[in-house]
């Protein structure tokens, strides 16, 4: 008896895998995000403490798995990667640094209401018809670079933080950053409708 | 237009009451239609004091619709002293008032021969002359008028489309026979026309210009317009195009027929600006203004004018803004339902030129067809030109556009790096709805001077040939995704290059992976290269996971040892030692003193060895084996024997760099313990 005990504990130490639990640090990418964004956004207009709206902190999925090992009395090997979400590689902040520069020439069309803040995280022109013709040209071109800007952002924090997957998890974490320190009076989108902050 | 009602109605009512001393004359009328025009509820009163000169005339009217031009006013007034100038002759100026509309003055003159009427308001006059002998003729004369006149008779013709600003000046007659279409022509100069559409998505801006205009409005079906004129300045936006125009005049002529149920149909579209563009062909556009069809032939003999006047909104978009271009072009284009049916470019002597230097291109020519049905042959070639620092030269592209992609008929070589690329199977799907560009091919390299490569790229001077294949590599989704592998043939050995990937290639941040193996390359012509002292040995090892983002390296996994050989000594100088310990921050252990070091020349080893994890800016470094706290990067033999021992673990990889840097640049202060 002791015998077969011993060997169906063996054999269960044998195809016992290690669990290795990656989940995404929520809150870290939102600590992150309200860093590079609050750099982007500048404060011109003194920011309130951007108040993340809530709801983001359902982003962590943490596995949680039968673990044999346990049966041995070995706790199972928590591989867990940095928690940690880094954006300080010489890309992103050279990407921020241009953002912002360019954000400072867009910010009074988000004043007027002439562009607003997607909810993918990207920037759109909700109202042309606020923009003089030539200004809606340079917009338009300011919008699409920073649009491509903001695309290679939300990828390279995913890819230099070892997580390429993590990629739309950011974008939704940025997107929901973008509208939380959008200054009052700024339009955003939430469910396909356009909102007035 | 009311004036020609109101002196209409002024004779009914003279010829009714007729002049007699001290009586009022008070008329109502339901309802009045003439020529287009119909007013309803129409009050009428003459007071006229005995042995008076003049008297008090006061008109008003519930409602005033000319629905053909598409006027419509509310409760307009008009109260004028009428007065007798000659016999036969009447004549009233007083202040007309509307609805919600700015102060104006409406003067009349009545005579058996003619009927004149003048409306003024501010410095905007519209005189109003009508002959008794042709009184199908109404002859308008405009001086100053404001285009928000107009606004109505553009609602007529579409609906989404607002004017802002501007006036015209010039002379136009309206035409209104019994038994033909209503008809309007004549010719304004426009100065500052602004307009827009509710969307926004169509403007115009500070147009000056002039245009002949002939508009008929037939009743049974849409109205016909056809308009000649020149542009002087302005810019326009359409969609994404954004026209800045100015300098020389462009010339342009239409002719357009509304279709029932909205949309339009134009079979006559010219536009001539001079040399940089002239375009003619017909077009069809929806109810909701987009194009349905279109068949236009382009030909610009100065392209370099076509980014400034015509292109900027779509290279905004691009990502490029600047773009300069030279040559000249002409090109066949037929949409259908929306969808490119065909297109026939044809192009001499183009240069393109990035202004970040991304690209160029020289001596552009030949021709370009593309079909959506069917298969077409054509031609490009090009002198020369350049990818980032990596100049290229001239090809020839036999091309077949096949079921809406464009393929290369045969593999073509190009010249590059003292070697040649070889580009074969290659195909591009333009983007669609519901994907974007995707470009295939197969490429193959043949010994390419990587010599030539390290100095477009600033690197240290290497030697050695570039070669491979790759069967298949495809661009989607701004990825250019490469199966196969590279091998470079570099000192004396060889490192195979697999996984190899770029994102964004032309985009933000460029971004190259690839995994690198290094197999027997000589470390003597290494240390050369990278003036590190001298080692003799070979260099094995692998970079995996390699990651440059606008190239400059984020992140691997490297391992390099050396590998005994044969016959192959293994020494290493005591520059290099002094070298490799500034730069891993190692110390000197084991049975060597220190301060002995500076004694020997060099060393006998048996082992080199050294790792590098990057990421997240920091390298973590691991050598043969861990030595105590640190970690062992050289291990020597022999007598003097030498052993060189790494501590710090966690290397901060911009530091790094600064000590590589300093070390080639030999400036190196060597850390002795």
């Amino acid at each position: 008896m002791r015998r077969v005990l011993g060997i169906s504990l063996f054999s269960l130490a044998l195809c016992a895998c290690v669990t290795i639990n990656v989940y995404f640090p929520a809150a870290e990418a939102r600590e992150a995000a309200r860093e590079f964004v609050e750099n982007v956004i500048g404060d011109e207009a003194a920011p309130a403490p951007a108040a993340t709206p809530p709801g983001g902190g359902g982003m962590a999925s943490r596995q949680l798995r039968f673990d044999p090992w346990m049966l041995l009395g070995i706790g199972s090997a928590q591989a867990q990667s940095s928690p940690d979400i880094t954006i300080r590689t010489p890309a992103i902040q050279a990407i921020q640094s241009r953002m912002e520069s360019r954000f400072s020439a867009m910010r009074p069309h988000f004043d007027s209401g002439a562009l607003g803040f997607a909810g993918d995280g990207t920037v759109v022109v909700r109202d042309a018809s606020k923009l003089a013709i030539k200004d809606r040209v340079a917009v338009n071109a300011a919008v699409a670079d920073d649009n491509r800007d903001r695309k290679a952002v939300y990828r390279e924090i995913a890819v230099a933080n070892g997580h390429p997957e993590w990629e739309s998890q950011i974008r939704d974490v940025f997107a929901r950053q973008w509208i939380a320190s959008a200054r009052p009076g700024w339009w955003y989108q939430q469910g396909g409708a356009w909102k007035q902050k | 237009m009311p004036w020609r009602i109101l002196t209409l109605l002024l004779l009914l009512l003279v010829l009714a009451a007729g002049p007699a001393p001290a009586r009022t004359a008070t008329a109502r009328i339901d309802a009045i239609d003439a020529a287009g025009v119909a007013l309803r509820d129409v009050r009428v009163r003459l007071y006229w004091p005995s042995d008076a000169t003049q008297g008090e005339l006061r008109i008003e009217a519930a409602r005033i619709d000319a629905p053909a031009l598409g006027y419509r006013f509310a409760d307009v007034r008009w109260q004028c002293p009428l007065a007798r100038p000659q016999a036969d002759a009447w004549r009233c100026e007083g202040p007309l008032q509307g609805q919600g509309g700015a102060p104006l003055r409406l003067a009349v003159d009545l005579s058996p021969a003619s009927t004149d009427a003048l409306l003024a308001g501010g410095d905007a006059r519209l005189a109003l002359h009508r002959n008794a002998a042709s009184p199908d003729a109404t002859q308008l004369q405009l001086t100053r008028v404001p285009m928000l006149w107009a606004q109505a008779l553009l609602a007529n013709a579409w609906a989404g489309g607002r004017l802002a600003a501007g006036t015209m000046d010039g002379a136009v007659t309206l035409h209104t026979p019994g038994d033909r279409p209503l008809q309007l022509d004549g010719h304004l100069a426009l100065a500052g026309l602004g307009l827009e559409s509710d969307d926004g998505s169509i403007a115009l801006g500070d147009v000056d210009g002039a245009v002949r205009l002939d508009l008929r409005m037939p009743d049974d079906s849409g109205m016909l317009l056809s308009l000649a004129g020149e542009v002087e300045r302005g810019e326009a936006l359409f969609g994404n195009a954004y026209l800045a125009l100015g300098g020389t005049p462009v010339e342009f002529g239409i002719d357009a027929r509304q279709l029932p149920g909205g949309g339009w149909s134009a079979p006559r579209i010219e536009w001539r600006d001079a040399d940089a563009l002239d375009a003619r062909g017909s077009a069809e556009l929806d109810a909701e203004g987009g194009l349905r069809a279109l068949a236009i032939e382009v030909r610009s003999d100065a392209l370099a004018a076509l980014p400034d006047r015509y292109l900027s909104g779509w290279l905004g978009l691009a990502g490029l803004s600047g773009l300069a271009l030279d040559g000249a072009a002409a090109a066949q284009l037929r949409v259908e339902g929306g969808r490119i049916e065909a297109m026939d470019l044809r192009l001499e002597g183009v240069g393109i030129r990035d202004p970040r230097e991304r690209f160029r291109i020289d001596g552009l020519a030949g021709e370009l067809r593309h079909t959506a049905v069917g298969v077409v042959d054509s031609e490009l070639r090009w002198r020369g030109g350049a990818l980032y620092e990596l100049d290229f030269g001239p090809i020839r592209l036999p091309l077949r556009s096949q079921s809406g992609t464009l393929q290369l008929r045969e593999a073509v070589t190009l010249d590059m790096l003292g070697g040649q690329l070889q580009l074969d199977n290659f195909s591009l799907t333009p983007p669609r709805e519901d994907s974007g560009l995707r470009v295939d091919f197969g490429l193959a390299l043949d010994a390419l001077d990587v010599g030539q490569l390290a100095s477009a790229f600033g690197w240290p001077e290497f030697r050695g040939t570039l070669g491979g294949r790759i069967p298949s590599a495809r661009y989607a989704d701004e990825r250019l995704d490469f199966d196969g592998g590279l091998s470079v043939h570099l000192f004396d050995g060889r490192i195979d290059v697999g996984a190899l990937s770029m994102e964004r290639p032309f985009g933000v941040a460029p971004t190259l992976s690839a995994d690198l193996s290094l197999h027997d390359l000589d470390l003597m012509d290494i240390t050369g290269a990278f003036d590190f002292g001298s080692i003799s040995g070979r260099l094995h090892g692998r970079i995996d996971g390699l990651r440059l983002v606008d190239w400059t390296a984020t992140a691997f996994d490297a391992e390099l040892h050396t590998e005994p050989r044969r016959g192959m000594r293994q020494r290493i100088s005591q520059r290099a030692v002094q070298d490799i310990s500034s730069v891993g921050d190692a110390s000197f252990v084991g049975s060597l003193q220190g301060q002995l070091i500076g004694l020997f020349d060099d060393f006998g080893y048996r082992r080199i060895g050294i790792g590098c994890r990057l990421a997240n800016e920091v390298c973590a470094m691991s050598g043969l084996h861990s030595a105590g706290a640190g970690f062992t990067i050289v291990e020597g033999t022999g007598v003097p024997r030498l052993q060189v021992v790494g501590f710090n673990r966690n290397v901060d990889w911009p530091t790094l760099l600064e000590r590589l840097a300093a070390v080639a640049a030999g400036d190196v202060a060597p850390v002795v313990d």
